[in-house]
């Protein structure tokens, strides 16, 4: 479903070149759960960005679901990015002057094939995935960090998506609130969504089936995760 | 995406941030509601000056001696201190031989001091014929105006303004008293009915009317006119009628080249398109004035949008990672300055036509003008249009930056 093929990114501003990614190759297939782990500047998020259509590669080649980033246009990519990715971020990014539904709304909006009687369903179902039903109309601004990013979840799931980003969704929440999160990501792992997850915890990136390390911009470790108890100790 | 989640989507965003969103429109308001007064005020003051001149009376042509140089919205000659005497009684006597003239008089004036027992007061005094009095709507409502026996016989009488009658006579009625006229004695025979500023700010109410006759022979010892009004007759059109009146003028003048002429003509259709292009001048001054508040408004909207765009970064770069391409973007902040503009232009509005209302009960009651009631569909429909293109045209640069950020620079703003 993904593959890169010696993909680079070198971010160009006025007068300095930064390499984020040199040389990366590598398949993720349908309904792995996959980390991504690595030191802070090693080029997890801009890997992510690539990978979820919201940024392009400088060098290399990225497909997905069998098309060429290279191919498509920016719309196309904005199409794509609402019809079969969903976002998780570790800052929330909620509305939070919007309600509950209105944010998880916000993907559908965009669907241009969607019939819009069809919304109110798909929301109430998304909300109530995430076990926020009671809480459809509250200010997202007024829920706690655990629920907020359940929202962003529920944000992340209404459009049925394929794979699911979702970079440091725990980096933000205590060890409770962030074990429900990854509990979820489990469930929809389990339930066949392809999930990346970026992530500098080694006991969340415990749920996930592969763990992809970098280093500098590059892949330094690529195997299926090691499951050493870690895991298990977290749910204690 | 579709319209309606565009508008949606652009309304939820508004009504996030009330307070901004009041602020912004304030600006609008402010510029409507002056738009509209200003409209309003002009219109009506442009139908108080030319309801003034219609008021004179109908089908009026005015003769004055002298030549006018340049168009015909230049002021002759006699007007600007000159005297010129070329209007006489043979003039007259001819058009009132003409089918075209349903009624002529001529005009005298003077100025002198009217004195009676311990009051006095410099007036300005007119000679006339009795025509004059139907010609003009004046009508009495004391006494009764003098005849053309009056005017034929040198009768020593006078028709007063109320506000001279006032000043001269105080409470006492001054039908029948006799008061001096620079010496020569003259017996108030009627009192005019108020008139009020006549057009070109003359106090209607100020005047002495006394026949022709003693006007020009007593008091000025003239034998010529400072004025010659005719009334056309309903049967001819008015400008045959003028035209009528320059060939019988030049006749008895012995004028063969009408660029010689020694007289001017006016119709009360050349005074109210004067009035008219005068009055539009300043409306479109005032409308001018407004507009400024309109641009500041709008500036004001642009920043306020900047503003707005930088702080929303974040939520821009979110709305482009779930699937608004950069004309979805672009729209919902077009669409937010449209909203706030309309909203604010019918607010305006509101308020402007408040200030309108006001603005008559003041004027009427307290000033006592018959100030004219006018709020024109154009100006409303003129002010929710430019509010709308205000909208447009100060929004869409905000917008535009907002579409062209880069969501990954967007999502990792702090
Ligand atoms: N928009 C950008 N412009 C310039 N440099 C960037 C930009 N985004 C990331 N970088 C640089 O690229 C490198 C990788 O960054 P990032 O992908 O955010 O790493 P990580 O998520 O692993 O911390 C860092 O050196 C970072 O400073
Ligand atoms: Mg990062």
């Amino acid at each position: 479903m993904i593959s890169l093929k010696n993909l680079g990114k070198i971010y160009s501003d006025d007068d300095t070149d930064t390499t984020a990614l040199q040389d990366i190759s590598f398949e993720i297939k349908k309904g792995e759960f996959v980390s991504v782990m690595g030191p802070s500047g090693s080029g997890k998020s801009t890997l992510l960005h690539i990978l979820s259509f919201l940024d392009r590669p400088t060098s290399g080649s990225y497909t997905f679901s069998g098309k060429s980033i290279n191919d498509l246009s920016d719309i196309e990519l904005a199409r794509i990015r609402n019809k079969e990715m969903g976002f998780v971020f570790q800052a929330f990014n909620l509305l939070s002057r919007a309600s509950v539904y209105e944010n998880v709304e916000m993907p559908l909006i965009y669907s241009v094939d969607l019939p819009a009687g069809e919304r109110a369903e798909l929301v109430r179902k998304a909300i109530e995935a995430v076990g926020l039903k009671e809480k459809t109309f509250v200010e997202a601004g007024r829920l706690s960090g655990g629920q907020k990013q359940r929202v962003a979840i529920a944000r992340a799931l209404v459009n049925d998506p394929n794979v699911i980003f979702a970079d440091e969704p725990t980096g933000n929440l205590d060890s409770k609130s962030g074990a429900q999160i990854m509990e979820i990501l489990d469930d929809l792992h389990n339930a066949g969504r392809t999930i990346i997850l970026v992530t500098h915890e080694t006991y969340t990136a415990e749920f996930a089936d592969r763990r992809i390390q970098l280093k500098d911009g590059l892949v330094e470790v690529d195997e299926a995760t090691k499951h050493d108890g870690n895991r298990k100790e977290f749910f204690k | 995406m579709k319209i309606k989640d565009s508008i949606q989507t652009a309304t939820r965003g508004l009504n996030h941030a009330k307070l901004r969103s009041l602020l912004t429109m304030l600006g609008i308001v402010i510029g409507i509601a002056s738009v509209i007064l200003l409209m309003s005020i002009g219109s009506s003051a442009q139908s108080l000056i030319l309801d003034q001149v219609k008021g004179i009376g109908s089908n009026l042509i005015f003769v004055v001696p002298g030549a006018t140089k340049g168009s015909r919205f230049s002021s002759p000659a006699s007007t600007q201190g000159i005297i010129i005497k070329t209007l006489v009684e043979g003039d007259v006597d001819a058009l009132r031989r003409e089918a075209v003239a349903a009624k002529v008089t001529a005009e005298v004036r003077g100025q002198a001091k009217a004195v009676y027992e311990n009051n006095d007061a410099t007036v300005t005094y007119e000679g006339i014929t009795a025509e004059f009095f139907p010609m003009r709507n004046f009508s009495t409502v004391k006494g009764f105006s003098f005849t053309n026996n009056d005017v034929a016989s040198f009768n020593h009488v006078a028709v007063l303004g109320q506000a001279i009658a006032e000043t001269l006579f105080g409470d006492i009625d001054p039908v029948g008293k006799l008061f001096r006229l620079r010496d020569v004695q003259f017996r108030v025979i009627g009192v005019l009915e108020k008139k009020g500023l006549g057009p070109f700010g003359i106090d209607q109410d100020a005047l002495v009317l006394i026949p022709i006759t003693v006007a020009r022979k007593q008091l000025l010892g003239i034998d010529y006119y400072n004025a010659i009004t005719v009334q056309a007759s309903d049967a001819y059109n008015i400008e045959f009628a003028k035209s009528r009146i320059s060939d019988v003028l030049r006749q008895s003048h012995r004028i063969t080249n009408p660029d010689k002429d020694d007289f001017t003509i006016r119709t009360q259709e050349d005074a109210l398109s004067l009035l008219g292009n005068i009055t539009s001048i300043l409306k479109i001054f005032l409308t001018a004035i407004a507009s400024i508040s309109l641009i500041v408004g709008g500036i004001g909207i642009m920043n306020i949008m900047f503003v707005s765009v930088v702080e929303r970064t974040r939520e821009i770069g979110l709305r482009k990672a779930v699937g608004a391409t950069n004309s979805d973007i672009l729209q919902q902040f077009l669409w937010e300055a449209v909203i706030l503009t309309f909203i604010g232009g019918l607010v305006g509005i509101f308020i402007g036509s408040l200030f309108t209302v006001l603005t008559y009960f003041a004027v009427t009651r307290f000033a006592g003008i018959d100030w004219v009631f006018s709020l024109p569909i154009s100006a409303v429909l003129l002010a929710v249009a430019v509010s709308t293109v205000i909208g447009v045209v100060f929004g869409i640069y905000p917008a535009y930056r907002a579409s062209r950020l880069n969501p990954t620079e967007a999502l990792r703003y702090e």
